[in-house]
Protein backbone atom coordinates (compact mmCIF):
# COMPACT_ATOMS: atom_id res chain seq x y z
CA UNK A 1 0.00 0.00 0.00
CA UNK A 2 1.12 3.63 -0.76
CA UNK A 3 1.62 5.82 1.84
CA UNK A 4 1.40 9.48 1.67
CA UNK A 5 2.33 12.15 3.73
CA UNK A 6 -0.03 15.11 3.10
CA UNK A 7 1.94 17.79 4.49
CA UNK A 8 -0.62 20.95 4.95
CA UNK A 9 -4.40 21.71 6.77
CA UNK A 10 -6.46 22.04 4.18
CA UNK A 11 -5.20 19.52 1.15
CA UNK A 12 -8.04 16.89 1.92
CA UNK A 13 -9.92 18.67 3.59
CA UNK A 14 -13.26 17.68 1.50
CA UNK A 15 -14.10 14.33 2.37
CA UNK A 16 -14.46 13.35 -1.23
CA UNK A 17 -10.78 13.79 -1.69
CA UNK A 18 -9.99 11.24 0.84
CA UNK A 19 -12.32 8.78 0.30
CA UNK A 20 -11.35 8.85 -3.86
CA UNK A 21 -7.87 8.36 -2.35
CA UNK A 22 -8.25 5.46 0.50
CA UNK A 23 -10.66 3.48 -2.18
CA UNK A 24 -7.69 3.26 -4.01
CA UNK A 25 -5.63 1.86 -1.49
CA UNK A 26 -3.53 5.34 -0.18
CA UNK A 27 -2.75 5.84 3.11
CA UNK A 28 -2.91 9.24 3.54
CA UNK A 29 -0.80 10.33 6.65
CA UNK A 30 -1.75 13.86 7.74
CA UNK A 31 0.66 16.38 9.87
CA UNK A 32 0.01 20.00 10.71
CA UNK A 33 3.15 20.75 11.81
CA UNK A 34 6.74 20.29 10.68
CA UNK A 35 8.21 18.65 13.34
CA UNK A 36 5.72 15.71 13.62
CA UNK A 37 6.17 15.65 9.51
CA UNK A 38 10.52 15.54 9.97
CA UNK A 39 9.79 12.39 12.68
CA UNK A 40 7.76 10.33 10.02
CA UNK A 41 10.73 11.38 7.30
CA UNK A 42 13.19 9.59 9.50
CA UNK A 43 11.51 7.04 11.11
CA UNK A 44 8.86 5.67 8.81
CA UNK A 45 9.35 7.48 5.21
CA UNK A 46 5.89 7.59 3.32
CA UNK A 47 6.09 7.02 -0.55
CA UNK A 48 5.19 10.58 -1.62
CA UNK A 49 4.41 13.67 -0.11
CA UNK A 50 2.14 16.01 -1.13
CA UNK A 51 2.49 19.43 0.40
CA UNK A 52 0.96 22.69 0.73
CA UNK A 53 3.30 26.16 0.08
CA UNK A 54 2.34 27.28 2.94
CA UNK A 55 2.81 24.36 5.32
CA UNK A 56 3.73 25.51 8.82
CA UNK A 57 6.03 28.51 9.47
CA UNK A 58 8.17 30.61 6.72
CA UNK A 59 10.96 27.80 6.09
CA UNK A 60 8.86 24.93 6.80
CA UNK A 61 8.31 23.68 3.56
CA UNK A 62 11.90 24.48 2.48
CA UNK A 63 12.85 22.27 5.33
CA UNK A 64 10.90 19.20 4.88
CA UNK A 65 11.89 19.56 1.20
CA UNK A 66 15.29 18.86 2.55
CA UNK A 67 14.42 16.11 5.07
CA UNK A 68 12.68 14.19 1.92
CA UNK A 69 15.99 14.70 -0.31
CA UNK A 70 17.94 13.53 2.80
CA UNK A 71 16.30 10.65 3.46
CA UNK A 72 18.37 7.77 3.25
CA UNK A 73 16.07 5.28 3.22
CA UNK A 74 14.18 6.46 -0.07
CA UNK A 75 14.98 8.15 -2.92
CA UNK A 76 13.24 9.72 -5.43
CA UNK A 77 10.07 10.46 -3.20
CA UNK A 78 7.97 12.08 -5.49
CA UNK A 79 6.76 16.00 -4.24
CA UNK A 80 3.70 17.02 -5.53
CA UNK A 81 3.08 21.08 -4.39
CA UNK A 82 -0.22 22.66 -3.53
CA UNK A 83 -0.57 26.46 -4.54
CA UNK A 84 -3.75 28.58 -3.86
CA UNK A 85 -3.24 31.07 -7.24
CA UNK A 86 -1.48 30.93 -9.87
CA UNK A 87 0.25 34.20 -9.59
CA UNK A 88 2.19 32.61 -6.79
CA UNK A 89 4.04 30.06 -9.42
CA UNK A 90 5.51 32.99 -11.17
CA UNK A 91 7.93 33.97 -8.99
CA UNK A 92 9.19 30.57 -7.31
CA UNK A 93 12.14 29.26 -7.70
CA UNK A 94 12.23 26.05 -8.65
CA UNK A 95 15.67 25.28 -7.89
CA UNK A 96 15.01 25.16 -4.51
CA UNK A 97 11.45 23.84 -4.41
CA UNK A 98 12.83 20.57 -5.76
CA UNK A 99 9.33 19.31 -6.38
CA UNK A 100 8.23 17.04 -9.09
CA UNK A 101 4.73 18.79 -9.86
CA UNK A 102 2.27 20.80 -9.17
CA UNK A 103 -1.33 21.64 -8.73
CA UNK A 104 -3.16 24.85 -8.24
CA UNK A 105 -6.28 25.15 -5.99
CA UNK A 106 -9.25 24.19 -6.77
CA UNK A 107 -9.11 21.34 -8.12
CA UNK A 108 -11.18 18.18 -8.67
CA UNK A 109 -10.55 14.50 -6.72
CA UNK A 110 -9.83 12.72 -9.74
CA UNK A 111 -6.69 15.02 -10.52
CA UNK A 112 -5.19 15.01 -7.53
CA UNK A 113 -5.45 11.07 -7.97
CA UNK A 114 -3.91 11.79 -11.97
CA UNK A 115 -1.14 13.47 -10.42
CA UNK A 116 -0.17 11.00 -8.35
CA UNK A 117 -0.22 7.81 -10.35
CA UNK A 118 1.26 9.85 -13.02
CA UNK A 119 4.52 10.88 -10.18
CA UNK A 120 4.39 6.73 -9.80
CA UNK A 121 4.55 6.17 -13.58
CA UNK A 122 7.64 9.22 -13.80
CA UNK A 123 9.21 7.58 -10.92
CA UNK A 124 9.91 4.63 -12.39
CA UNK A 125 10.51 5.37 -15.96
CA UNK A 126 13.97 7.24 -14.64
CA UNK A 127 14.70 4.46 -12.23
CA UNK A 128 17.76 3.04 -13.46
CA UNK A 129 18.63 3.52 -9.73
CA UNK A 130 20.58 0.44 -7.72
CA UNK A 131 18.36 -1.87 -5.80
CA UNK A 132 20.90 -2.00 -2.66
CA UNK A 133 22.38 2.02 -2.58
CA UNK A 134 19.07 3.70 -4.53
CA UNK A 135 22.03 5.53 -6.25
CA UNK A 136 21.43 5.78 -10.23
CA UNK A 137 22.79 3.66 -12.43
CA UNK A 138 24.69 3.09 -15.81
CA UNK A 139 22.66 5.36 -17.86
CA UNK A 140 22.26 8.35 -15.80
CA UNK A 141 26.58 7.69 -15.19
CA UNK A 142 27.41 7.80 -19.03
CA UNK A 143 25.17 10.68 -19.42
CA UNK A 144 26.74 12.39 -16.23
CA UNK A 145 30.02 11.94 -17.99
CA UNK A 146 29.44 12.69 -20.88
CA UNK A 147 27.73 16.31 -19.69
CA UNK A 148 31.19 16.52 -17.29
CA UNK A 149 33.18 16.50 -20.83
CA UNK A 150 30.91 18.84 -22.50
CA UNK A 151 31.13 21.19 -19.57
CA UNK A 152 33.08 24.45 -19.88
CA UNK A 153 34.32 23.93 -16.37
CA UNK A 154 37.14 20.85 -15.57
CA UNK A 155 35.63 17.97 -13.41
CA UNK A 156 37.17 15.33 -11.67
CA UNK A 157 35.63 11.70 -12.95
CA UNK A 158 36.33 9.58 -9.85
CA UNK A 159 36.40 5.69 -10.00
CA UNK A 160 35.96 4.35 -6.44
CA UNK A 161 36.72 0.64 -5.92
CA UNK A 162 36.92 -1.55 -2.54
CA UNK A 163 39.74 -2.94 -2.43
CA UNK A 164 40.10 -6.82 -0.85
CA UNK A 165 36.51 -6.90 -1.21
CA UNK A 166 35.98 -10.49 -2.60
CA UNK A 167 38.22 -12.22 -0.20
CA UNK A 168 35.64 -9.72 2.68
CA UNK A 169 32.35 -11.38 0.86
CA UNK A 170 34.18 -14.91 0.79
CA UNK A 171 34.70 -14.70 4.40
CA UNK A 172 31.94 -12.75 6.18
CA UNK A 173 29.36 -13.41 3.48
CA UNK A 174 27.37 -11.57 0.95
CA UNK A 175 25.04 -9.81 3.35
CA UNK A 176 27.93 -8.25 5.34
CA UNK A 177 29.51 -7.31 1.67
CA UNK A 178 26.01 -5.41 1.19
CA UNK A 179 26.36 -3.74 4.08
CA UNK A 180 30.25 -2.96 3.56
CA UNK A 181 28.92 -1.49 -0.14
CA UNK A 182 26.11 0.18 1.47
CA UNK A 183 28.77 1.92 3.70
CA UNK A 184 30.67 2.78 0.98
CA UNK A 185 27.51 4.51 -0.99
CA UNK A 186 26.64 6.77 2.48
CA UNK A 187 30.16 8.12 2.93
CA UNK A 188 30.62 8.97 -0.56
CA UNK A 189 27.01 10.69 -0.70
CA UNK A 190 27.32 12.76 2.61
CA UNK A 191 30.61 13.68 1.65
CA UNK A 192 30.12 15.21 -1.56
CA UNK A 193 26.49 16.86 -0.07
CA UNK A 194 28.98 18.52 2.20
CA UNK A 195 31.89 19.52 0.58
CA UNK A 196 30.98 20.15 -3.01
CA UNK A 197 27.27 19.98 -3.54
CA UNK A 198 26.82 22.07 -6.10
CA UNK A 199 27.32 20.43 -10.24
CA UNK A 200 28.18 16.87 -8.32
CA UNK A 201 26.97 13.41 -8.85
CA UNK A 202 27.20 9.86 -7.77
CA UNK A 203 26.54 6.78 -9.04
CA UNK A 204 26.74 3.39 -8.63
CA UNK A 205 28.04 1.19 -11.28
CA UNK A 206 27.42 -2.10 -9.52
CA UNK A 207 29.16 -4.57 -7.11
CA UNK A 208 31.90 -2.05 -5.42
CA UNK A 209 32.56 -0.06 -7.86
CA UNK A 210 31.12 3.64 -7.95
CA UNK A 211 31.80 6.90 -9.57
CA UNK A 212 31.14 10.59 -8.41
CA UNK A 213 31.82 13.29 -10.35
CA UNK A 214 32.91 16.55 -8.63
CA UNK A 215 34.59 20.19 -9.51
CA UNK A 216 38.44 19.56 -10.21
CA UNK A 217 38.90 22.30 -7.40
CA UNK A 218 36.58 20.12 -4.58
CA UNK A 219 38.68 16.40 -5.87
CA UNK A 220 41.29 16.68 -3.70
CA UNK A 221 39.60 17.58 0.07
CA UNK A 222 36.83 15.62 -1.39
CA UNK A 223 38.86 12.14 -2.11
CA UNK A 224 40.81 12.89 1.54
CA UNK A 225 37.33 13.17 3.36
CA UNK A 226 35.92 10.33 1.81
CA UNK A 227 39.27 8.00 2.53
CA UNK A 228 39.72 9.36 6.40
CA UNK A 229 35.80 8.86 6.82
CA UNK A 230 36.23 5.85 5.51
CA UNK A 231 39.02 4.45 7.72
CA UNK A 232 36.69 5.27 10.66
CA UNK A 233 33.70 3.62 9.59
CA UNK A 234 35.40 0.53 8.19
CA UNK A 235 36.29 -0.76 11.94
CA UNK A 236 32.60 -1.12 12.73
CA UNK A 237 32.68 -4.01 9.77
CA UNK A 238 35.17 -5.93 10.83
CA UNK A 239 35.39 -8.40 14.10
CA UNK A 240 37.75 -7.01 16.65
CA UNK A 241 39.98 -10.07 16.58
CA UNK A 242 40.53 -9.57 12.28
CA UNK A 243 40.86 -5.79 13.05
CA UNK A 244 44.11 -6.51 15.58
CA UNK A 245 45.49 -9.01 13.65
CA UNK A 246 45.27 -6.68 10.96
CA UNK A 247 44.35 -9.04 7.68
CA UNK A 248 43.33 -12.23 7.70
CA UNK A 249 44.15 -15.83 5.52
CA UNK A 250 41.31 -17.07 2.64
CA UNK A 251 41.75 -18.91 -0.47
CA UNK A 252 42.59 -16.55 -3.79
CA UNK A 253 40.94 -17.28 -6.46
CA UNK A 254 43.47 -20.29 -7.56
CA UNK A 255 42.28 -22.26 -4.13
CA UNK A 256 45.69 -21.20 -2.58
CA UNK A 257 46.13 -20.07 0.61
CA UNK A 258 46.57 -16.16 0.64
CA UNK A 259 46.78 -13.17 3.39
CA UNK A 260 44.81 -10.47 2.23
CA UNK A 261 44.32 -7.00 4.05
CA UNK A 262 41.51 -5.59 5.73
CA UNK A 263 39.12 -3.24 3.63
CA UNK A 264 40.24 -0.25 1.99
CA UNK A 265 39.41 2.61 -1.03
CA UNK A 266 40.76 3.07 -3.81
CA UNK A 267 40.19 5.96 -5.79
CA UNK A 268 41.07 6.86 -9.78
CA UNK A 269 40.31 10.61 -10.56
CA UNK A 270 40.41 11.44 -14.48
CA UNK A 271 40.19 15.29 -14.69
CA UNK A 272 38.32 16.81 -17.76
CA UNK A 273 39.98 19.54 -18.21
CA UNK A 274 43.61 17.85 -19.09
CA UNK A 275 42.40 15.75 -22.18
CA UNK A 276 39.98 16.67 -25.19
CA UNK A 277 37.71 14.05 -24.56
CA UNK A 278 34.85 13.66 -27.00
CA UNK A 279 33.18 10.28 -25.71
CA UNK A 280 32.24 8.82 -22.39
CA UNK A 281 34.22 5.83 -23.22
CA UNK A 282 37.65 7.76 -23.65
CA UNK A 283 37.39 8.52 -20.15
CA UNK A 284 36.95 4.94 -18.55
CA UNK A 285 39.46 3.72 -20.35
CA UNK A 286 42.31 6.27 -18.82
CA UNK A 287 40.58 5.50 -15.29
CA UNK A 288 40.63 1.83 -15.28
CA UNK A 289 44.84 2.57 -16.64
CA UNK A 290 44.71 4.87 -13.13
CA UNK A 291 42.64 2.32 -11.44
CA UNK A 292 46.01 -0.25 -12.15
CA UNK A 293 48.28 1.94 -11.01
CA UNK A 294 46.14 3.09 -7.32
CA UNK A 295 45.17 -0.56 -6.69
CA UNK A 296 48.95 -1.51 -6.02
CA UNK A 297 49.41 1.06 -3.20
CA UNK A 298 48.72 -0.13 0.16
CA UNK A 299 46.08 0.35 1.74
CA UNK A 300 43.37 3.48 0.90
CA UNK A 301 44.88 5.78 -2.01
CA UNK A 302 43.26 8.05 -4.40
CA UNK A 303 45.44 9.04 -7.63
CA UNK A 304 45.22 12.20 -10.12
CA UNK A 305 46.04 10.72 -13.82
CA UNK A 306 49.66 11.73 -14.88
CA UNK A 307 48.40 14.44 -17.08
CA UNK A 308 46.04 16.16 -15.46
CA UNK A 309 48.79 17.36 -12.79
CA UNK A 310 50.87 19.04 -15.02
CA UNK B 1 -1.56 -8.78 40.07
CA UNK B 2 1.88 -7.68 41.04
CA UNK B 3 2.82 -8.80 37.74
CA UNK B 4 0.04 -7.37 35.69
CA UNK B 5 0.91 -4.46 36.80
CA UNK B 6 4.57 -5.12 35.61
CA UNK B 7 4.01 -5.84 32.16
CA UNK B 8 1.95 -2.55 31.89
CA UNK B 9 4.88 -1.09 33.36
CA UNK B 10 7.05 -2.91 30.67
CA UNK B 11 4.44 -2.40 27.94
CA UNK B 12 4.59 1.58 28.61
CA UNK B 13 8.09 1.81 28.80
CA UNK B 14 8.19 -0.10 25.28
CA UNK B 15 6.42 1.90 23.04
CA UNK B 16 8.23 5.02 24.64
CA UNK B 17 8.63 7.14 21.56
CA UNK B 18 10.12 10.84 21.57
CA UNK B 19 12.68 11.18 24.65
CA UNK B 20 12.56 15.28 25.21
CA UNK B 21 16.24 17.28 24.91
CA UNK B 22 17.36 20.23 26.88
CA UNK B 23 16.36 23.24 25.00
CA UNK B 24 19.74 24.44 25.30
CA UNK B 25 21.29 22.07 23.40
CA UNK B 26 18.63 21.89 20.24
CA UNK B 27 18.73 25.91 20.66
CA UNK B 28 22.51 25.71 19.51
CA UNK B 29 22.25 22.68 17.26
CA UNK B 30 19.30 24.56 15.58
CA UNK B 31 21.17 27.70 14.96
CA UNK B 32 24.08 25.39 13.81
CA UNK B 33 22.17 23.99 11.16
CA UNK B 34 21.45 27.23 9.90
CA UNK B 35 24.72 28.49 9.64
CA UNK B 36 25.78 27.26 5.86
CA UNK B 37 29.71 26.82 7.13
CA UNK B 38 28.62 24.59 9.77
CA UNK B 39 30.21 21.27 9.18
CA UNK B 40 29.09 17.83 10.45
CA UNK B 41 31.84 17.64 12.42
CA UNK B 42 30.99 20.29 14.37
CA UNK B 43 27.55 19.06 14.74
CA UNK B 44 28.56 15.84 15.66
CA UNK B 45 30.56 17.01 18.40
CA UNK B 46 27.88 18.54 19.88
CA UNK B 47 25.84 15.41 19.91
CA UNK B 48 28.41 13.56 21.78
CA UNK B 49 27.67 16.00 24.50
CA UNK B 50 23.88 14.82 25.03
CA UNK B 51 22.81 11.43 25.93
CA UNK B 52 19.51 11.88 24.64
CA UNK B 53 20.59 12.68 20.85
CA UNK B 54 23.18 10.43 21.26
CA UNK B 55 21.18 7.91 21.99
CA UNK B 56 18.21 8.82 18.78
CA UNK B 57 21.05 8.98 16.89
CA UNK B 58 22.52 5.71 17.15
CA UNK B 59 19.17 4.25 17.04
CA UNK B 60 18.68 5.76 13.86
CA UNK B 61 21.58 4.21 12.05
CA UNK B 62 21.03 0.96 13.30
CA UNK B 63 17.56 0.69 12.28
CA UNK B 64 16.76 -1.56 9.49
CA UNK B 65 15.78 0.97 7.53
CA UNK B 66 19.25 2.79 7.14
CA UNK B 67 20.54 -0.49 6.44
CA UNK B 68 22.94 -1.39 9.39
CA UNK B 69 21.17 -3.11 12.37
CA UNK B 70 23.07 -4.05 15.49
CA UNK B 71 26.43 -2.49 13.50
CA UNK B 72 27.37 0.85 14.29
CA UNK B 73 28.11 1.72 18.02
CA UNK B 74 30.28 4.72 17.60
CA UNK B 75 28.63 7.99 17.22
CA UNK B 76 31.48 9.44 15.00
CA UNK B 77 30.67 6.73 12.26
CA UNK B 78 26.93 7.25 13.16
CA UNK B 79 27.40 11.14 12.03
CA UNK B 80 29.56 10.09 8.66
CA UNK B 81 27.08 7.25 7.51
CA UNK B 82 24.20 9.69 8.26
CA UNK B 83 25.30 12.75 6.79
CA UNK B 84 24.06 16.54 7.29
CA UNK B 85 20.81 16.45 6.16
CA UNK B 86 19.60 13.44 8.78
CA UNK B 87 21.29 15.10 11.48
CA UNK B 88 19.20 18.28 10.78
CA UNK B 89 15.79 16.53 10.44
CA UNK B 90 17.17 14.59 13.78
CA UNK B 91 17.27 17.84 15.55
CA UNK B 92 13.70 19.50 13.68
CA UNK B 93 11.86 16.08 15.17
CA UNK B 94 13.56 16.26 18.73
CA UNK B 95 11.20 17.54 21.23
CA UNK B 96 12.20 19.14 24.12
CA UNK B 97 11.29 19.04 28.42
CA UNK B 98 8.45 21.08 28.49
CA UNK B 99 9.08 21.98 31.66
CA UNK B 100 12.73 21.23 32.50
CA UNK B 101 13.76 20.44 36.03
CA UNK B 102 17.38 21.41 37.71
CA UNK B 103 17.51 17.11 37.84
CA UNK B 104 17.20 17.04 34.14
CA UNK B 105 20.01 18.70 33.92
CA UNK B 106 21.92 17.08 36.39
CA UNK B 107 21.37 13.76 34.90
CA UNK B 108 22.87 15.41 31.76
CA UNK B 109 26.04 16.15 33.93
CA UNK B 110 26.32 12.93 35.12
CA UNK B 111 25.76 11.15 32.09
CA UNK B 112 28.41 13.59 30.29
CA UNK B 113 30.90 13.13 33.12
CA UNK B 114 30.43 9.16 33.00
CA UNK B 115 31.30 9.09 29.60
CA UNK B 116 34.61 11.69 30.54
CA UNK B 117 35.63 9.04 32.65
CA UNK B 118 34.96 6.55 30.72
CA UNK B 119 36.90 7.48 28.03
CA UNK B 120 40.03 7.96 30.46
CA UNK B 121 39.72 4.99 31.96
CA UNK B 122 39.20 3.20 28.51
CA UNK B 123 42.39 4.69 26.88
CA UNK B 124 44.46 3.93 30.08
CA UNK B 125 43.08 0.17 30.33
CA UNK B 126 43.73 0.31 26.66
CA UNK B 127 40.81 -1.08 25.57
CA UNK B 128 40.39 -2.18 21.58
CA UNK B 129 37.69 0.30 20.99
CA UNK B 130 38.04 3.44 23.57
CA UNK B 131 34.86 5.41 21.77
CA UNK B 132 32.42 2.47 22.28
CA UNK B 133 32.91 2.52 25.86
CA UNK B 134 32.61 6.40 26.45
CA UNK B 135 29.24 6.12 24.27
CA UNK B 136 28.29 3.29 26.13
CA UNK B 137 29.24 5.58 29.37
CA UNK B 138 26.99 8.40 27.70
CA UNK B 139 23.82 6.37 27.39
CA UNK B 140 24.12 4.36 30.20
CA UNK B 141 21.08 6.23 32.40
CA UNK B 142 18.95 6.34 29.45
CA UNK B 143 16.73 4.12 31.03
CA UNK B 144 16.42 6.96 33.75
CA UNK B 145 14.73 9.29 31.25
CA UNK B 146 12.26 6.61 29.97
CA UNK B 147 10.69 5.67 33.13
CA UNK B 148 10.20 9.88 34.24
CA UNK B 149 8.41 10.19 30.82
CA UNK B 150 6.48 7.13 30.25
CA UNK B 151 5.57 6.35 33.88
CA UNK B 152 5.11 9.96 35.49
CA UNK B 153 2.87 9.30 38.26
CA UNK B 154 4.77 6.50 39.46
CA UNK B 155 8.15 8.61 39.04
CA UNK B 156 6.70 11.27 41.47
CA UNK B 157 6.02 8.30 43.67
CA UNK B 158 9.84 7.01 43.28
CA UNK B 159 10.85 10.68 44.08
CA UNK B 160 8.96 10.91 47.02
CA UNK B 161 10.07 7.14 48.13
CA UNK B 162 13.96 8.27 48.09
CA UNK B 163 13.19 11.77 49.67
CA UNK B 164 11.27 10.04 52.65
CA UNK B 165 12.98 7.20 52.97
CA UNK B 166 16.27 7.76 52.30
CA UNK B 167 17.01 4.91 49.88
CA UNK B 168 18.94 4.95 46.57
CA UNK B 169 16.78 5.45 43.51
CA UNK B 170 17.61 1.64 41.75
CA UNK B 171 16.33 0.31 45.41
CA UNK B 172 12.83 2.39 45.06
CA UNK B 173 12.76 1.25 41.65
CA UNK B 174 13.04 -2.56 41.96
CA UNK B 175 10.64 -1.76 44.58
CA UNK B 176 7.61 -0.33 43.25
CA UNK B 177 7.97 -1.36 39.73
CA UNK B 178 9.91 -4.60 39.99
CA UNK B 179 12.38 -3.32 37.49
CA UNK B 180 15.43 -0.91 38.00
CA UNK B 181 16.58 1.54 34.89
CA UNK B 182 19.86 -0.69 33.99
CA UNK B 183 17.19 -3.27 32.73
CA UNK B 184 14.93 -0.71 30.95
CA UNK B 185 18.09 0.82 29.44
CA UNK B 186 18.97 -2.22 28.17
CA UNK B 187 16.22 -3.51 26.08
CA UNK B 188 15.32 0.14 24.82
CA UNK B 189 18.98 0.02 23.62
CA UNK B 190 18.12 -3.83 22.02
CA UNK B 191 14.52 -3.10 20.51
CA UNK B 192 16.67 0.37 19.18
CA UNK B 193 18.89 -2.55 17.54
CA UNK B 194 22.06 -1.12 19.25
CA UNK B 195 25.13 -3.33 18.89
CA UNK B 196 25.53 -5.73 21.90
CA UNK B 197 28.69 -4.16 22.46
CA UNK B 198 26.50 -1.08 24.00
CA UNK B 199 23.07 -3.35 25.23
CA UNK B 200 24.75 -5.30 27.92
CA UNK B 201 27.24 -2.32 29.42
CA UNK B 202 23.70 -0.38 29.83
CA UNK B 203 21.40 -3.33 31.19
CA UNK B 204 24.99 -4.29 33.93
CA UNK B 205 25.92 -1.25 34.97
CA UNK B 206 25.06 -1.70 38.38
CA UNK B 207 25.80 -5.53 38.37
CA UNK B 208 28.81 -5.83 35.87
CA UNK B 209 28.76 -9.39 36.47
CA UNK B 210 25.85 -10.32 35.22
CA UNK B 211 27.62 -9.52 31.65
CA UNK B 212 28.52 -11.83 29.53
CA UNK B 213 30.66 -10.68 26.69
CA UNK B 214 31.07 -7.32 27.77
CA UNK B 215 32.14 -7.61 31.67
CA UNK B 216 35.25 -5.12 31.04
CA UNK B 217 32.84 -2.14 29.32
CA UNK B 218 30.78 -3.01 32.05
CA UNK B 219 33.08 -2.88 34.87
CA UNK B 220 34.61 0.53 33.13
CA UNK B 221 30.98 2.09 33.41
CA UNK B 222 30.53 0.55 36.63
CA UNK B 223 33.06 2.56 38.12
CA UNK B 224 32.56 5.53 36.21
CA UNK B 225 29.28 5.89 37.20
CA UNK B 226 30.47 5.56 41.20
CA UNK B 227 33.44 7.83 40.61
CA UNK B 228 31.59 10.83 38.86
CA UNK B 229 28.89 10.84 41.47
CA UNK B 230 32.14 10.77 43.77
CA UNK B 231 33.71 13.67 42.16
CA UNK B 232 29.45 15.63 42.63
CA UNK B 233 29.42 16.26 39.05
CA UNK B 234 25.76 15.69 38.11
CA UNK B 235 23.64 13.31 39.78
CA UNK B 236 20.81 11.10 39.41
CA UNK B 237 18.12 11.23 41.50
CA UNK B 238 19.77 10.52 44.87
CA UNK B 239 22.65 11.41 46.09
CA UNK B 240 24.49 8.63 47.15
CA UNK B 241 26.85 6.84 45.60
CA UNK B 242 26.29 3.18 44.27
CA UNK B 243 27.89 0.46 45.88
CA UNK B 244 31.18 -0.67 44.22
CA UNK B 245 31.11 -4.50 42.87
CA UNK B 246 34.40 -6.27 43.96
CA UNK B 247 34.80 -8.40 41.19
CA UNK B 248 34.68 -5.15 38.73
CA UNK B 249 37.17 -3.81 40.84
CA UNK B 250 39.60 -6.22 40.66
CA UNK B 251 38.98 -6.74 36.96
CA UNK B 252 39.75 -3.29 36.30
CA UNK B 253 43.05 -4.03 37.93
CA UNK B 254 43.78 -0.37 39.43
CA UNK B 255 46.33 0.79 41.69
CA UNK B 256 46.46 4.09 44.08
CA UNK B 257 49.21 5.76 41.83
CA UNK B 258 46.53 4.82 38.92
CA UNK B 259 43.66 6.12 40.90
CA UNK B 260 45.69 9.74 41.38
CA UNK B 261 46.67 10.20 37.72
CA UNK B 262 42.95 9.13 36.82
CA UNK B 263 41.56 11.99 38.27
CA UNK B 264 44.05 14.07 37.86
CA UNK B 265 43.40 13.27 34.52
CA UNK B 266 39.43 13.06 34.66
CA UNK B 267 39.11 16.40 36.28
CA UNK B 268 41.34 18.29 33.37
CA UNK B 269 39.00 16.97 30.95
CA UNK B 270 35.87 18.46 33.34
CA UNK B 271 36.93 21.66 32.68
CA UNK B 272 36.04 21.64 28.78
CA UNK B 273 32.83 19.80 29.79
CA UNK B 274 31.94 22.76 32.50
CA UNK B 275 32.59 24.96 30.42
CA UNK B 276 29.75 23.46 27.79
CA UNK B 277 27.22 23.12 30.20
CA UNK B 278 27.49 26.69 30.99
CA UNK B 279 27.52 27.45 26.91
CA UNK B 280 24.24 25.59 27.35
CA UNK B 281 22.78 27.26 30.12
CA UNK B 282 23.43 30.45 28.59
CA UNK B 283 22.20 29.34 24.96
CA UNK B 284 19.58 28.97 27.17
CA UNK B 285 18.47 32.35 29.31
CA UNK B 286 19.53 33.97 25.56
CA UNK B 287 16.59 31.80 23.87
CA UNK B 288 14.00 32.56 26.43
CA UNK B 289 14.86 36.46 26.08
CA UNK B 290 14.16 36.58 22.49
Amino acid sequence: MKRILVAGEKIISAPEHRIVLEAKGYQLLLMHDLHSAVSLILEDPPDMLIMEKTFGEDKAPLALLNAVKGCLQKTNIPVILIVDDKQALAGLDWQQYAVDDFLVRPFAPEVLRARIRLAEARMIRVFDNNPLSRLPGNTSILRAIQKAIDSDESHGVCYIDIDNFKPYNDRYGFSQGDDVILMVARIAVNVIDELAREGSFVGHVGGDDFVFIVKEEKVKPVCERILANFEIVRNMFIPAEDLKAGCYVEKDRQGRETVFGLLSLSIAVVMTGAHHFIHYGEVSTLASEVKHFVKKKEGSNYMIDRRSQV
Amino acid sequence: MEDTRQSQFRKALREVKNLPTLPGIIAKLTRMAENPDTTTEQMGKVISKDHILAAKLLKLVNSAFYGFPQKISSLNSAIILLGFNVIKSLIISSSIFELMESQDVELWEHSLGCAVVCSVLANRLGVSDPEEVSTAGLIHDIGKVAIKMELRQEFETLRQMVHDRQIPMIEAEKELLGIDHAEVGGWLAKSWNLPAKLVEPIACHHNPLEAKDEQLCASIIHFSDILIRGLGYGHGDDVWVPPLSKTAWQLLNLTPQDLDEILEEVEEKLWDVKGFSLEIQAELESGMTT
